[in-house]
Order: C-alpha cells, then sequence, then structure tokens
C-alpha cells in the first residue's frame, strides 16, 4: 500500500543540475556449443528409425546403471527379479527387468500409418489440443529393435510418459502378454559440469567492480519470449515499448537503472515474429497472380523486430532463438533465423565463418551454451508443448523436469514433434545436465529447483510469452535466482 | 494525438531522459497551477505490487497442485512496470507495497483515453535515432546504458555486403545534412496531422509562461528557445512538414507510392545520387526556409538533425492523405525553377510567364477518369523574392487534387514509373 503523497515529495522533481552517472553494463561470458547445429547440406533421405534406436543405445546404459544399483537382489514374493536384455525375451510368469523405449499408441494422436492406410495424404494433419483423452483407451508400449511389448499396471496411471523416453520396468508378462509392472526407473539427470567449465570468468576491471558492489549481487540475464511483432494486431505495442525503455535504462529512476544495467544479456526464446495474417485481404478481381506473390508478403513484423533489435544492440547483447512462428524451419532442432532477416540489427551478427559468437547471436532452437559459466538449456517451447499433450496435467515444470530426468530434451521427436531425420547421432539426447534449463512461449511463468542424485541441481524456468502476459524473466548470474518484471499499461 | 513523452523530449531537446522526466514534471505542475487540468499526464510506476494484488505470479498455484515436490518453489520477486494516468495513480499506488521509481511518462492536453496512442509517439522516435558512431555519446546524453564490450561486425572485411548494409547508416559523418539515417517508414505516419494543432497548442502555453515565467526557471528549459516545452515540441513535431517544400526528383515520388516494400533502395540510392552541387542547393533553400519560418537561432542544431530527416518522411508523407496539397507543393518548385521567362522586374515586381505542370482530368477511350499533367505557361508577378511566393500556390485546388492524387503516378505515363510503381496495387 502506498500512498501518493509518501512517494511524490520523494520520486517526482524538479529538474535538477546534478550530473548523470553513464550506466555501464558488464560483460557476458557466452559461449554457445554448436549441439544443434545441422549441416547445411544436410539430406532428408533417411529414415527416422535410426534416431530411436540412437537414443536407446545411448541412453540404455544410464538407465541400467540406475536399475541395477536399484532393483539387483530385489525380491517380490518369493522370486528374484532378473535382468532382460531384449523386450522379446521377457517370459510369462517371470519377475524381470527391461529397458526399452516407451510408445503411446493414443486414438487422438496422429498416426501415420493410419494416415497412409486411409489414403488421406492431401489435406494438412489435424492437431488436436491434447492426444490425451481417455486413460482407458491409451496404450504404453516399451519397444526396443527386437520387439514390442503392452505395459499394463496401475503404476501407469501415476506416472506420466510420453513417446520416446527411455526407461527401465520392472514386472511380469500376464496371461494377456500384457507386462504388469511393479516399478520405473528413469535414466535421471546426466553428469553436471562444473561452473566455468568452458570459459573464464572475466576479470572484472574497476568501474565494473564498482557496479557490482553498489548491487551485492551479480550480472543479470533477460529472458523473453513470444514479443510477437505483428503487423495487424498491435495491442502489445505499448508494453513493447516500455520494454525496450526498460531494456535500454532509459525508463525508471536512477537507481532502477542502474538494477537494469546489470543485464548483461537478453535471450529471446522464440516466437519474436508474428506469422499469422490476420488481414487477409479479400480476394482482388483482376490480380490473379500465379505461383509466390510477393504482394501478400508482410515484412513489417520482421522490419520492426528488426527496428526494436538494433535499438538494443548497441547496449545489450541478444541471443534469439528461433520459435514455432518464427521464419525458420519447422523442424527441430530449429536452425538460426537467417541474419538477413534483420538488415539493421545484422551489423552485430556473426562474422560468417568466424570463430567467435556474435553480439548477437541467431542461434539454434534447442540451444546450449555456456552463459556467464553456467550450462544453459533453452527451448522455444515446442518441446514442453508436444509432451503437454500426451499427459493429463498441465504442470509444464514437472515436464520439463521429466524431461531432464528422461535425459531427452524432445523425446516426442520424431513422433509427434517435427524432426531432422538424424543418422548418426541423436542430438536429443542430454548429455551433460545443464544449470538452467529454460522453455519460452509458455502460457505462465514458473521456476523450480530440481536435484539429482549426484548433486546436480538444475534451474527449470517457464518462460512466458510477452504478448500474453507481458512478463520477462530475469536470472541472477551468480545464484541462478529468478525474478520477473511485470509490464502493465492500462 | 497531440502527446509528448520524457523520451521525445530528451530527443527534442538533447537532454538527458532523466532530466526530461523532471522537466515534464515540472511543466505539468506549473501548468496545471496556471490552469487547473490544461494538462494531463501519465506516470510510470515501478515497484512491487503487493502479494495477493498480484494474481499472475505463477508461482503461487504451482505449490498448492505439487505437494509431492521436493522442492518448495522459491518465491519469485516480481517488479511491476505499470503506465498509469493520472487520474488512476492513487489507486494503481495502493496495489504496491513498496515504489522505486515513479515519474511522468507523458503529457498531453487532453485525459489519456488510449494509451495504445503513447505507441504512435514511440515510432516518431525513430528520426532521432542514434547513429552507431555516436553510441557512447548518447549513452552520456540521454541515458541509455552504455556497453563497452559492444562490437560490430567489421564490414571493411565485406567491402560488397557492407555497400548495401550501409545504406541505413550514413558513412559520412560530417557532412550533417547528407542522407537519412535510416529512414524507417510509418514513423512519422501519425505526424502529420497534428501538426497544425500542436503549433496552436504550443503557442498558447508558451505565451502564457513567458509572461509571467517563473524566477528560478531551469537551465534546461532555456534549451528550448523563448518558449515553454510544448512549443518545443510543437517544433520538433512540426519538423515532417518541412519536406514540402523540397523538390523532390520524380523517381523517389514513383517508388514511394508502391509502399514500404522499397523503402530501403531509396536510401541506398540517395547517397550517390546526390551530387555536391544538389546539396549545395538544398542547403540555400533550407537557409531561406529558415529565415522564412522564423526560428530561433537555438534551434540551428535542432534543425541539423531535421534536415537529416527530411528525405525519410518525405518518402511517407504522400502515402498519407492528409498532404496531399503538400505533395503537389513539393513539385511545383521544381517545375517552376528552371524554366522562368522574367520579361520585367521594374518597381521592385517581377513580371513574366514561367513554365507549370497542370492537371487536366478527362475521360479516355474506356470512360475511365484519368489525371493528365500537362505543362502549360502562366503568367506571374510577384515581388523579388520568388520563394515565398511559390510557396503560397499550392493552396487553390486541394481539395480536387486529392482523389486525383492516388492515380497521378499512373497517369503520368510510363516513361517515368519505375518498375515498382508497375507492380504496386492498382
Amino acid at each position: 500500500m502506498v500512498k501518493l503523497e509518501d512517494v511524490a515529495d520523494t520520486l517526482l522533481s524538479q529538474p535538477s543540475n546534478s550530473a548523470h552517472t553513464v550506466q555501464t553494463r558488464p560483460a557476458s561470458t557466452y559461449k554457445p556449443l554448436s549441439t544443434y547445429k545441422l549441416d547445411k547440406g544436410r539430406s532428408y533421405q533417411q529414415q527416422y528409425g535410426d534416431m530411436y534406436f540412437l537414443r536407446l543405445t545411448k541412453i540404455r546404459p544410464a538407465v541400467e546403471e540406475v536399475a541395477e544399483a536399484e532393483w539387483s537382489g530385489t525380491v517380490v514374493a518369493g522370486e528374484e527379479a532378473k535382468r532382460v536384455d531384449r523386450v522379446l525375451d521377457v517370459k510369462q510368469g517371470e519377475l524381470c527387468w527391461v529397458v526399452g523405449t516407451i510408445f503411446m499408441a493414443m486414438p487422438l494422436k496422429p498416426d501415420i500409418l493410419e494416415d497412409v492406410s486411409k489414403d488421406r495424404w492431401i489435406s494438412a494433419p489435424v492437431v488436436p489440443e491434447k492426444y490425451f483423452s481417455n486413460p482407458e483407451e491409451n496404450e504404453i508400449m516399451l519397444e526396443d529393435d527386437s520387439g514390442r511389448i503392452r505395459l499394463a499396471g496401475d503404476l501407469l496411471k501415476t506416472v506420466d510418459l510420453v513417446t520416446g523416453c527411455i526407461i527401465a520396468v520392472m514386472g511380469t508378462e500376464n496371461t494377456n502378454g500384457d507386462l504388469e509392472i511393479v516399478d520405473i526407473q528413469l535414466p535421471n539427470l546426466p553428469p553436471q559440469p562444473e561452473r566455468w567449465k568452458l570459459t573464464k570468468p572475466v576479470k572484472k576491471d574497476e568501474d565494473e567492480e564498482m557496479a557490482d558492489s553498489s548491487q551485492g549481487a551479480g550480472s543479470k540475464i533477460a529472458i523473453v519470449s513470444g514479443l510477437s511483432f505483428s503487423a495487424s494486431d498491435a495491442s502489445h505495442g505499448l508494453e513493447l515499448n516500455l520494454l525496450l525503455e526498460y531494456l535500454l535504462g532509459e525508463a525508471l529512476g536512477p537507481q532502477g537503472q542502474s538494477d537494469v544495467s546489470q543485464i548483461s544479456r537478453l535471450i529471446i526464446a522464440g516466437d519474436s515474429i508474428d506469422a499469422a495474417q490476420a488481414d487477409e485481404q479479400p480476394e482482388k478481381k483482376g490480380a490473379k497472380k500465379y505461383g509466390y506473390d510477393a504482394s501478400a508478403y508482410n515484412a513489417l513484423p520482421s522490419q520492426l523486430f528488426d527496428e526494436f533489435l538494433s535499438e538494443l544492440l548497441p547496449t545489450i547483447p541478444v541471443t534469439l532463438m528461433p520459435g514455432a512462428q518464427d521464419p525458420a524451419n519447422a523442424s527441430y532442432p530449429q536452425q538460426p533465423i537467417h541474419a538477413a532477416m534483420f538488415p539493421t540489427a545484422r551489423a552485430y551478427a556473426q562474422v560468417p565463418g568466424s570463430k567467435e559468437p556474435g553480439w548477437f547471436d541467431t542461434t539454434t532452437n534447442p540451444w546450449e551454451a555456456e552463459v556467464d559459466g553456467w550450462r544453459m538449456l533453452g527451448t522455444g517451447g515446442q518441446n514442453v508443448d508436444d509432451v503437454f499433450k500426451y499427459v493429463e496435467s498441465d504442470d509444464r515444470l514437472s515436464m520439463m523436469e521429466a524431461m531432464c530426468r528422461w535425459r531427452c530434451v524432445a523425446p516426442t521427436a520424431p513422433d509427434t514433434l517435427w524432426s531432422y531425420p538424424f543418422q548418426d547421432d541423436d542430438p536429443f539426447v542430454i548429455k551433460t545436465c545443464p544449470h538452467l534449463y529454460f522453455v519460452g512461449n509458455q502460457p505462465e511463468f514458473g521456476t523450480r529447483v530440481i536435484h539429482g542424485p549426484d548433486d546436480q541441481s538444475v534451474r527449470l524456468i517457464t518462460v512466458p510469452s510477452f504478448a500474453q502476459s507481458k512478463e520477462i524473466v530475469i536470472v541472477d548470474t551468480e545464484t541462478l535466482d529468478v525474478s520477473t518484471v511485470q509490464i502493465v499499461a492500462r | 494525438m497531440l502527446q509528448i513523452t520524457y523520451r521525445l523530449l530528451s530527443r527534442a531537446l538533447n537532454v538527458h531522459v532523466n532530466t526530461a522526466k523532471e522537466m515534464l514534471y515540472e511543466y505539468h505542475k506549473y501548468q496545471n497551477a496556471q490552469k487547473a487540468n490544461s494538462i494531463h499526464a501519465t506516470y510510470l510506476v515501478y515497484g512491487v505490487k503487493n502479494r495477493e494484488a498480484s494474481q499472475e505470479d505463477g508461482d503461487v498455484d504451482m505449490a498448492s497442485s505439487m505437494p509431492d515436490q521436493d522442492e518448495t518453489p522459491d518465491v519469485v520477486h516480481t517488479n511491476t512496470l505499470t503506465l498509469v494516468r493520472e487520474e488512476d495513480l492513487t489507486e494503481t499506488l495502493a496495489a504496491y507495497e513498496s515504489v522505486s521509481s515513479l515519474y511522468v511518462y507523458s503529457l498531453a492536453p487532453h485525459p489519456q483515453r488510449d494509451l495504445a496512442m503513447l505507441s504512435d509517439i514511440a515510432k516518431s522516435l525513430a528520426e532521432y535515432t542514434i547513429k552507431e558512431q555516436d553510441v557512447s555519446v548518447a549513452a552520456k546524453k540521454f541515458g541509455t546504458i552504455l556497453n563497452p564490450h559492444a562490437r560490430r561486425r567489421d564490414r571493411a572485411a565485406r567491402p560488397k555486403v557492407a555497400a548495401s548494409a550501409q545504406a541505413k547508416p550514413p558513412k559520412p559523418a560530417p557532412s550533417a545534412t547528407k542522407a537519412p539515417a535510416a529512414p524507417v517508414e510509418d514513423k512519422v505516419k501519425a505526424e502529420p496531422k497534428p501538426t497544425g494543432k500542436l503549433k496552436r497548442e504550443g503557442s498558447a502555453p508558451s505565451s502564457k509562461e513567458s509572461t509571467p515565467a517563473p524566477g528560478p526557471k531551469p537551465a534546461a528549459l532555456k534549451r528550448g528557445g523563448s518558449g515553454g516545452i510544448m512549443q518545443s515540441f510543437a517544433k520538433a513535431a512540426s519538423q515532417p512538414k518541412k519536406p514540402q517544400v523540397q523538390p523532390k526528383e520524380e523517381e523517389h515520388t514513383a517508388l514511394s507510392d508502391d509502399g514500404e516494400a522499397d523503402d530501403d533502395d531509396i536510401a541506398a540510392e540517395k547517397p550517390l545520387k546526390e551530387s555536391a552541387s544538389a546539396r549545395t542547393s538544398r542547403k540555400e533553400r533550407e537557409e531561406r526556409l529558415r529565415q522564412m519560418m522564423e526560428e530561433d537561432d537555438d534551434d540551428d542544431a535542432a534543425d541539423a538533425e531535421k534536415d537529416e530527416h527530411e528525405d525519410g518522411n518525405a518518402d511517407d508523407e504522400e502515402m498519407e492523405d492528409a498532404p496531399a496539397p503538400e505533395a503537389e507543393a513539393a513539385e511545383e518548385p521544381k517545375n517552376g525553377e528552371p524554366s522562368e521567362v522574367v520579361s520585367s522586374t521594374g518597381d521592385g515586381r517581377r513580371r513574366g510567364k514561367r513554365k507549370v505542370m497542370k492537371k487536366k482530368r478527362i475521360l479516355d477511350d474506356q470512360g475511365y477518369m484519368v489525371t493528365i499533367q500537362e505543362p502549360g505557361w502562366e503568367s506571374f508577378s510577384e515581388d523579388e523574392a520568388p520563394a515565398p511566393a511559390k510557396k503560397a500556390k499550392p493552396a487553390p485546388t486541394p481539395t480536387s487534387s486529392a482523389p486525383a492524387k492516388s492515380k497521378k503516378p499512373t497517369g503520368k505515363g510510363g516513361a517515368q514509373g519505375s518498375l515498382m510503381s508497375f507492380f504496386s496495387k492498382k
């Protein structure tokens, strides 16, 4: 409860002649990793099956280790659990445990085999809100390269599983041929590197130190997603302006400005451009065009975004990830938005062929990097959105946690999440545990810290879409503490 | 429509944003003391809201939905930045637990009904876009946070790309009157209309202010010349008007008509095309113009800046319907200047004939109404100084020219229309 009289005297004042201090930003130590970069001359001829095989081979040892430790010597009803190497080797009535890939058969889930058999080629696939409808109708199967077996048991109702995650199950095959499971083990968090594994902290020079001491905390990273620059919908235009002013350090008073100056990097986690063309022009008579109609392309959203970036870039480095709406390839991993989209901002982009990351870094989605010593993993949100469709709950942080524990950043690719057909490596397998895992374009902000068995701790953040929530997330680079800034205009 | 934000004020007067905020506050207080409710403000409030008041904190319901979680979600600190009308300020503040910053965001002579209007103002800001060389200068001047680590791509390494990309940042810094810095279109969209009103509005308070001027007038305020803040802003806002007397090359008219896409090209071409002589002649014209407008010397700096943006504005202007007569005005001097036959210059008056382009509307063989331009001679008699007389001219037929305007480029014949105008939507 603040009264106008209380603050007006101290905060509203007449022009003073006092000199204004120039705020400077601390440096941002930054090393993006090329985990999700695809070869430019990539081929799309391959089959997707290899991805599951690769994933299983990569994650299997980890799950087996966990399961071995947990289950070896376990005796249920006088019977010791035996390890079975292949799904097909599961014998009826024998207690055993086995590792495999989950496959979910759900009535609403798009099924390529069904599409082929019913000869549905023409229309675009209908994507339902959720694949999850009635848990009774779902079939959960465990498969490996030998075959698959249906899972059964009440345990399945309590654990959320999606296609593509690799788990170990213990149980007995019943008379129906289903595996009645009694326990489940996940690979759990991968090993986590130390802070400053790949980069070295910058030696702070004096004025930075001064700024730091006045703050008492480290520099900050701002994460925003869903800026949705749009040609037709200007409903959040004012908030975008306020965001710009905030980040430039022109809004707020001197104290607030020095707080803002601690933000050393802006990460844009997808959906910067609103692709939806709401104002479809009515068909004009006589203006028939064949082929690509260049006049139908509206460059305004990307121009606005370019302006936004080019105003920000002189004062703050920007990492730009593509999202579902952005002009990048649609399939995971999305490749960087080309710098040519940003005629003014690209002056800060990476010099082609140079090793040094650009001041304005357009990156892949998902994206892995070491920023200020912390290993970061971020996505534009498609992976979580797709997992969300499989499960009943809408707790997105738990889905993120599950992905970390499955060691897979996009388990549902390539089944329901479009993906590049990888041949030699499945980059979606999380090899090193991030310190910070954020996902953009989520319905609301949320954060949580999860811990692993080997003292790993991961800060999970769901970054809300700015167009909807008008919120940005600020992460402290020393403590990984999270705060938000809400922008309201009314 | 008629508003000023602290950012615009800061750019227009070259003062630090924090000073600009204070100036707005000062002016608001002073003006409303003179006459209550003559100026309305919006405020920007920054601070921490009361917990219960802020529902959108995602962590609240998360705690309840996830009881099995070993990790209790930590309380997330949320700062809220609220832009609020004067009338709602008390109410908004009541929802705050603590406020760390509160200042005037914008002023307007009428109550703010739609705050979204303010985002249009931000667009006019682009006229003041910082050129990359003076980023550090801007940091000192306006209070933008400086980043000493910023690095740009080395353009010299890739000359080809550089050439095209340089279209935006003007290469030679010294010649201030040269190309516009990144004339991003739409910037001025809202501008042309309010100008007239602005001036009226601006002069009213200023006259008031100058007479009973408050004793301790802040030093920074003086920069705005004799007038108050609103007046100086009025000047800043009226700059888009200037290009109307700018002779334009035909090609640009044609190009601009076709819309947004090719703005880039125009900017790219200009610096190359404009020869040194063209520039100097333009300077002369601007000089004349300046005298005409009887501007204060203090504003010269601002003028120089305005000049830089003229070309960019000029292109946009024509897309608006309001400045239709101005567009004509722009053409008039171009056609008039070179071809004048002065028959007598006695007794301080000049008489003679001059060539003018006359509009003629005819029905063509398909029954469409077509406006064509025909060169014709017109006799004149005027005072020695030719420029003002010419400027007065375009007034007669503003209404009739408005509908004709859209057809103009087509009517002018294919010779001068560019390729782009061919593809433009008819």
